[in-house]
């Protein structure tokens, strides 16, 4: 049945074949990879074989206004793990060793599973130096562990302000699909306030080192002997509108109150001091944030993180006052000689009380008695419409856009919005209420003082920020940051009868005659905002000194009842604290500047 | 006794020369891929020395009477058997598999010395006096000579080494004269052992193709169903033997079908060899200035991935080369192989190219990722003793040959 001799040519040729075939194969395989595709290969193997290694830049710094340090960066060392080498029997040694509760090292490996495993994470930073040496003696048996030192963010001046700074953050992993261009895990990103705002001005711009390493990724050494590298470069230190010493007596009076305080510079829209209680210690936010101190903010009844000067709304009680005295006078519905009785209440459908019988009062006299009947009548001159536009041209009803983001608009009622909320046929009644600033009327903190800041000024001032100018850093001069101004278009003379008003508050017969000091004229008005949850609000807004306003300042404190007792002092130790602070620093000037200056 | 003065006559320089220029080639590749690295550094005078050992050897083969070979076939057979069962005794670990001898400082792999051994064994078991080839008996002995070693190189485990025993059988069988039908018989378990291992879809279409087959030979009912029945015993085999192999041999299985799957895994050697070679363009980035070769991207780049130095540091040109030489060899094999007119010479010769050949092809295909990642060396280039001395013993045997070819009738 053998029909073929061993190796004949046919089987010859077979394996001729085979083996032509399979050589040509290959070769059409080596040219594809070598010719065709080289430049693919390529890349890859310079990917490879080159790393790039992120030089940080340093964080740019927070200054006052008069240029003390508020914000800047120390160096602190930081535990990492990276997962994918770790080994998870070293738990118990490194908690230890950290002095961490039992269980953190699982949980935090479990919370950060979402990030990439071959990629350090923080664990701990600020860890204490015989944890480092402890480290660098044992590196041999902790596999996954190593330790960086890094920037973090300090206060030298005590300054905690932390609504208004905010912190910084390791970014999220949410965030970080968002921002890959700048962006890797494990980077520090400004979380609310400043920071938050200002994140491109502050982080700077990273650089760039390329070294050549193997295939375990040990360094050989600089790649092109580091023709390529980038150096980092420094984020730009900002210099704040803050003042120092007003900053921290505001934040001193509210160390055990709820409430906020915003002070301005009513000409220049420079927020001066703004404090919203309670705080947060932002100190801790500089360390790996244990998850407790987090949650323990966040459920914290006092709402810590909540920004109460520009998220919280209220009804601004008599602070409101004004607004009706600026229209009725503006729009010529009345002069200061125009006068209603009061008897101690209003009857419009029902009736509205006063606290008082004022009998015969003037706008003047209405705002230095805080008399309701005379503005309950008002309303109803002005108009629930008219009332309402100047109530924008004052920044009510909507965001001032100062430079944090955490801000709400508050609400101004208007006709459409009681027709949507009552009908066509809305009770009327509603409106005397908003004379005196109660009802559906709510404003933030901050709105009530560019309030201030305006009337103060009659009627100009610049939005409220934060940031003055940011420091060149290459010149190291200031760069000066433009906001836009904001203009009333109301006349001088309206201010000038309102103010007198605000005057005698505190000079006069007022509400809030127990502030008034010899040498500094302040001129306010007090405010209750009606709480339906507990006691009433106090409300105190204010300026001086009162012929060249420097400050104006709106203070809240929560559940305490009555503004003129409990909000008024804070806001004339305030106004104090910076009017002497800036009497020294004008006196020196003029030292220095003219011995010959006179002292008038 | 004429003596013949025509050199030419008496030695091929068509088989020494390739293998030479292999061999350079190989020695620097090896210098390049260890320069920088100081627990591989001496590899290079190694195998340099073992190069100086091997053409000794060589030649001392080259002149010995070439029925010498016969004489030894059926006692270097056993002696190599006992050798590859001393080695899962007495054997020495290195990188999974259980494969090496030492002596001294000196070690060796007794599977290369049973490649020849083999070749020797079945060459001469086929060539007595009427063998025939399509008997069920004297098939079932030659694939049983070879399937001896083959086990128990599969029990060190060496996977490479095994598959190169199959293919060297099956050439053998195939020179020596096998019907298409027997070859059929033969070659289909294998066929669906592979097909078993890519999943059960793949087998059944597999048990498809062999009952087609069947059907177009015509044997009768009992022998097909034999046949069939075989088949089906050796997929699931297959099956069984897959899943009982180490987890690195099945992680390399499945990395080869994606390598991507696995980056820093087994998939790892096949992507990195691929940019190596590919990154080298037409002339290659110079001799020590391949940076996957000198930044070791590639674990003991000398010894399997040896060729991607070449195709790095030399590029397309290198490739070409390289190609070239071994398809010369092949040819040049292939012709003595035909003009040498005693059976057992001849399946010898053409045992010997087929291992060459299956060496050449799956260590070439794999690291241009066409192949799965399979741990044998390329001929001449790779570094290591014992495959180069084995090897230039067996270019010996085809030189000898080739001096004798015109002796037999």
């Amino acid at each position: 049945m053998k029909t073929e001799f061993f190796g004949s040519l046919k089987r010859r040729a077979v394996i001729y074949f085979i083996i032509t075939v399979s050589v040509t194969v290959l070769g059409f395989r080596l040219f594809q990879m070598q010719i065709v595709n080289r430049q693919e290969y390529e890349t890859k193997s310079s990917d490879n074989s080159v790393k790039s290694l992120e030089l940080n830049p340093l964080r740019g710094l927070f200054y006052d206004r008069n240029m003390n340090l508020l914000v800047s960066n120390s160096p602190a060392y930081t535990l990492r793990i990276t997962p994918a080498d770790y080994d998870t029997s070293l738990n118990q040694l490194i908690e230890t060793v950290i002095d961490a509760e039992s269980g953190f090292i699982k949980n935090f490996l479990y919370k950060n599973r979402v990030y990439s495993k071959y990629l350090p994470l923080r664990l701990k930073r600020g860890i204490d130096f015989k944890v480092v040496s402890w480290i660098e003696e044992n590196s041999e048996n902790l596999p996954g562990i190593d330790y960086v030192l890094e920037m973090y963010r300090n206060y030298p001046a005590g300054v905690n302000a932390s609504h208004s700074f905010g912190y910084t953050k390791e970014i999220t992993a949410e965030q970080l699909a968002n921002n890959k261009e700048y962006y890797k895990q494990g980077d520090f990103v400004g979380y609310n306030g400043i920071e938050k705002n200002y994140e491109d001005i502050l982080r700077g711009k990273k650089g760039y080192e390329y070294v050549l390493v193997d295939s375990r990724r040990r360094e050989l050494g600089k790649f092109k002997g580091g023709t390529d590298d980038l150096l980092p470069i420094n984020g730009q230190s900002v210099v704040l509108t803050f003042d120092t010493e007003t900053q921290l007596a505001a934040e001193k009076e509210f160390k055990d109150k709820r409430g906020a305080l915003v002070a301005m510079d009513p000409s220049t829209g420079e927020i001066i001091a703004f404090v919203s209680a309670p705080e947060y210690d932002l100190n801790k936010f500089s360390f790996i944030t244990p998850k407790d101190f987090i949650s323990a903010l966040y459920n914290d009844p006092a709402k810590p993180l909540f920004n109460r000067a520009t998220m919280s709304i209220n009804s601004p009680g008599s602070t409101f006052k004004m607004l009706a005295a600026i229209a009725a006078l503006d729009l010529g519905l009345i002069t200061p000689s125009y006068t209603i009785n009061c008897t101690g209440g209003f009857t419009y459908g029902r009736f509205f009380k006063c606290h008082g019988s004022h009998g015969s009062v003037n706008v003047i006299r209405a705002i230095e008695k805080s008399c309701n009947t005379f503005f309950y009548k008002l309303i109803y001159k002005i108009g629930l419409d008219r009332w309402k536009e100047y109530a924008l041209k004052f920044g009510f009803g909507k965001k001032t856009n100062v430079d944090i983001s955490e801000e709400i608009p508050g609400l101004i009622p208007d006709e459409n919005y009681y027709i949507k909320r009552y009908g066509d046929n809305w009770p009327k009644s509603i409106m005397a209420s908003l004379g005196i600033g109660q009802g559906e009327v709510s404003v933030t903190p901050l709105q009530l003082a560019q309030y201030t800041a305006l009337i103060a000024n009659n009627g100009n001032s610049v939005q409220p920020h934060f940031v003055r100018a940011y420091l060149d850093p290459n010149t190291n001069k200031l760069i000066p940051l433009e906001f836009k101004s904001i203009n009333t278009e109301i006349n001088k003379s309206v201010f000038d009868i309102v103010k007198e008003g605000m005057f005698l508050v505190v000079n006069g017969k007022g509400t809030a005659t127990h502030i008034k000091i010899e040498d500094i004229e302040i001129a306010g008005k007090t405010g209750t905002a009606q709480n339906p949850h507990g006691k009433d609000h106090a409300w105190f807004v204010a300026f001086a000194p009162f012929d060249n306003p420097k400050i104006a300042i709106a203070v809240l404190v929560e559940n305490v009842g009555f503004g003129g007792t409990h909000a008024a002092p804070i806001a004339k130790r305030i106004i104090e604290t910076y009017l002497r602070g800036l009497n020294q620093k004008e006196n020196k000037q003029i030292d220095s500047d003219s011995k010959f200056a006179v002292k008038n | 006794m004429r003596i013949d003065y025509n050199i030419e006559d008496k030695f091929d320089f068509g088989l020494l020369i390739p293998v030479l220029i292999l061999f350079g080639l190989g020695l620097l590749a090896i210098y390049s891929s260890t320069i920088n690295n100081t627990l591989a550094q001496d590899n290079f005078q190694r195998q340099l020395a073992w190069g100086v050992l091997s053409i000794i050897i060589f030649f001392i083969v080259y002149s010995l009477p070439t029925k010498v070979f016969k004489t030894v076939a059926i006692p270097s057979y056993f002696l190599s058997i006992v050798m590859l069962i001393l080695v899962l005794v007495i054997g020495r670990q290195i990188s999974g598999s259980k494969s090496w001898i030492m002596l001294g400082s000196l070690g060796f792999q007794p599977s290369e010395f049973a490649k020849i051994a083999t070749i020797l064994a079945v060459s001469w078991y086929l060539s007595r006096n009427n063998t025939d080839i399509d008997s069920f008996k004297d098939i079932l002995v030659s694939l049983a000579i070879g399937l001896l070693p083959l086990m128990l190189i599969l029990l060190e485990p060496d996977m490479g080494t095994s598959i190169v025993f199959i293919g060297v059988i099956l050439t053998i069988v195939f020179w020596k004269g096998i019907s298409s039908f027997s070859l059929f018989v033969v070659l289909s378990p294998t066929f669906i052992a592979v097909s078993a291992i890519f999943g059960l879809a793949y087998f059944i279409v597999g048990l498809a193709i062999i009952i087609a087959f069947l059907i177009i030979f015509k044997r009768d009912l009992f022998f097909s169903a034999s046949i069939f029945a075989l088949n089906l015993a050796s997929g699931f085999f297959a099956d069984y033997l897959f899943n009982a192999l180490g987890p690195h041999q099945q992680k390399r299985i499945q990395a080869f079908i994606d390598p991507m799957s696995d980056p820093l895994g087994s998939g790892y050697n096949t992507i990195q060899a691929k940019v190596a070679i590919g990154s080298g363009g037409l002339a290659g980035k110079g001799f020590l200035e391949g940076h996957q070769t000198q930044l070791q991207f590639i674990p003991e780049q000398w010894t399997d991935f040896a060729f991607c130095v070449i195709g790095e540091e030399f590029g397309f040109i290198g490739s070409l080369v390289v190609l070239t030489m071994f398809l010369i060899l092949f040819l040049r094999i292939l012709k003595i192989a035909f003009s040498t007119k005693d059976e057992f010479l001849s399946l010898v010769v053409i045992g010997i190219l087929s291992v060459y050949f299956i060496h050449f092809l799956i260590n070439m295909g794999m690291v241009v990722g066409i192949l799965p990642v399979v741990g044998i060396p390329l001929p001449f280039i790779s570094y290591g003793g014992s495959s180069l001395v084995v090897n230039m013993l067996m270019l010996g045997i085809v030189e000898n040959i080739y001096r004798t070819r015109k002796n037999y009738t």
